[in-house]
């Protein structure tokens, strides 16, 4: 009984993290149909710590600016200045664990930092190196 | 009692004029109204509230003891009419006015008339106080610009009020001169000198000990948050009414910055702001086209216009009706009660700019905006006063 009991504790708490399995496979097929390739979590992380010149402004933004360098860290949104929650799924389970969610951060966050929407490649990427943190 | 030599031997007694409970109202009346007078900011409503509660009680209390207290505190001892006041400004002005131990007719003038506004104070601090805030015993009673309007009125009543206490004080110094005594020690320990047997009052000590209780009481039950408050669980002395909430739209406009409540800009705001979200403040948000119209819908819905809280309704009005304004921050109301705000507050790390309402506005989360429920942090505090 007590055996049952410590197994079905250990699997609920084993969800958050096949939730996350579930969203990042989910999307790294869709990247792959899309025409991504092997995936690598160096290059994520080089595009991650990378710095871009924004168009308009002229100022320098890369995913540090807001995240920090260091993804356990709490991080700081560079306008508002609100706490942003860890990115290590480690540390803040709840991280990659939404389609839905990866979604629209991809789509917003790309396009403030980079100025453009990422690729397929560059999207792999970064979910190869933030989903083993 | 006491005897002792004045005025070239004529053998003169002490008499107590003034009874505790007399006394004590005159003092903590003169508090209150010192202490309303520093606390008119909003920040300090709080206290200033209590200020006129307590006033509120104290000139009832002087109504009652004016029928039933010390025979000098009885209206009948100074009902004087107005050509007895004349007669005595006269006799004042020629240097020889006679004297009374208790209200001269002068003085009792401005006894009744401090009274009438004191308690004229009271009741449009409590219009105002129900009107704008929605707080207190008259909570709602008018509406907006009415309860704008007994607050003005509440204003001009006191620059009266303060008028008469000058008047007051300085009738206290002339007689004091005139009559070499001093009439303020004698408020204080209630004893004047006098020549005839002149009777003394009761000190009425058990009543002037009720109210010095039922004052702390008061005070302790008014002031019990400021107590128990922790720096987690800060006390908000008023609460305002529960805003309608959404959780898409905590969610979305949320997880940027504080989720800012629709009451805080009006309708035109929403819909421009909704309508350009591919550029809002230079971010792409790139929200689905069916997240943007619940979430406009809900913003729509709660707008400033609506008027939900007093901030909403001051905002509103504070916009030119041609002018769309994205920024809460650029709202003439909004400016004019930040304008004291100095930079540094803006900059200190606990404070993110202008953006962040919650670090100083204890209820930012729930939108309602009250007085008294700002509070800045204790180093931006410190930023403050250091400059």
């Amino acid at each position: 009984m007590k055996r049952k009991l410590v197994g079905i504790t250990a699997l609920l708490l084993a969800i958050p993290f096949y939730a996350q399995a579930d969203a990042v496979s989910e999307l790294e097929t869709e990247y792959q149909a899309q025409g991504g390739t092997n995936f690598s979590a160096e290059a994520g992380e080089a595009l991650w710590n990378k710095e871009f010149i924004d168009a308009k402004k002229g100022d320098t933004r890369s995913c540090t600016t807001c995240h920090t360098a260091d993804l356990k860290q709490p991080g700081k949104h560079a306008q508002t200045g609100k706490a942003i929650e860890p990115m290590a799924p480690t540390v803040n389970p709840k991280r990659l664990t939404e389609v839905k969610q990866i979604r629209k951060w991809f789509v917003r966050n790309c396009k403030w930092t980079l100025g453009r929407e990422c690729t397929p490649q560059e999207k792999g990427d970064f979910l190869a190196y933030l989903k083993n943190l | 009692m006491t005897q002792r030599k004045r005025n070239g031997g004529v053998l003169e007694t002490k008499v107590r004029v003034w009874d505790i409970p007399i006394r004590l109202f005159h003092w903590t009346l003169a508090s209150c109204f010192v202490i309303a007078w520093f606390t008119l900011d909003n920040r300090y409503l709080d206290v200033h509230v209590f200020a006129g509660y307590l006033m509120g009680g104290l000139i009832l209390f002087r109504l009652l003891w004016g029928f039933i207290g010390g025979p000098y505190a009885r209206f009948r001892d100074f009902a004087f009419n107005y050509s007895k006041v004349q007669n005595h400004l006269k006799d004042v002005l020629n240097k020889h006015p006679p004297r009374f131990l208790g209200h001269n007719p002068a003085g009792s003038w401005a006894i009744y008339l401090l009274l009438g506004l004191g308690l004229s104070i009271v009741i449009t601090g409590l219009l105002a106080f129900g009107g704008e805030e929605r707080q207190g015993p008259l909570a709602g009673l008018l509406n907006f610009p009415q309860g704008r309007f007994a607050h003005e009125l509440h204003e001009w009543l006191f620059w009266l009020m303060l008028g008469l206490v000058i008047i007051h004080l300085m009738g206290v110094l002339v007689e004091s001169m005139l009559h070499r005594e001093n009439l303020v020690v004698s408020m204080l320990t209630g004893f004047k000198s006098s020549a005839a047997g002149a009777i003394s009052t009761l000190s009425h000590w058990k009543v002037g000990a009720t109210m010095l209780v039922a004052i702390i009481a008061a005070g302790l039950f008014w002031f019990q948050g400021h107590l128990t408050e922790t720096p987690e669980q800060l006390y908000q002395p008023f609460h305002g009414p529960t805003l309608p909430d959404n959780s898409l739209w905590r969610e979305e406009c949320g997880a940027c910055h504080l989720a800012f409540h629709p009451s805080l800009l009006p309708t035109r705001s929403w819909k421009a702001m909704m309508q350009e979200q591919a550029s809002h403040f230079g971010e792409d948000l790139s929200l689905e086209q069916d997240t943007v119209k619940q979430i406009e819908t809900f913003l729509v819905e709660n707008a400033a216009e609506q008027g939900l809280t007093e901030a909403a309704w001051k905002i509103n009005r504070s916009i030119p009706q041609t002018e769309i304004l994205l920024r809460i921050t650029e709202a003439p109301y909004w400016v004019k009660k930040h304008q004291e705000i100095s930079d540094a507050v803006w900059k200190h790390p606990k404070v993110n700019g202008k953006v962040d309402c919650a670090a100083c506005h204890i209820d930012a989360t729930a939108g309602t905006f009250e007085d008294a429920a700002m509070h800045l942090p204790d180093d931006v505090k410190a930023t403050v006063t250091s400059e």
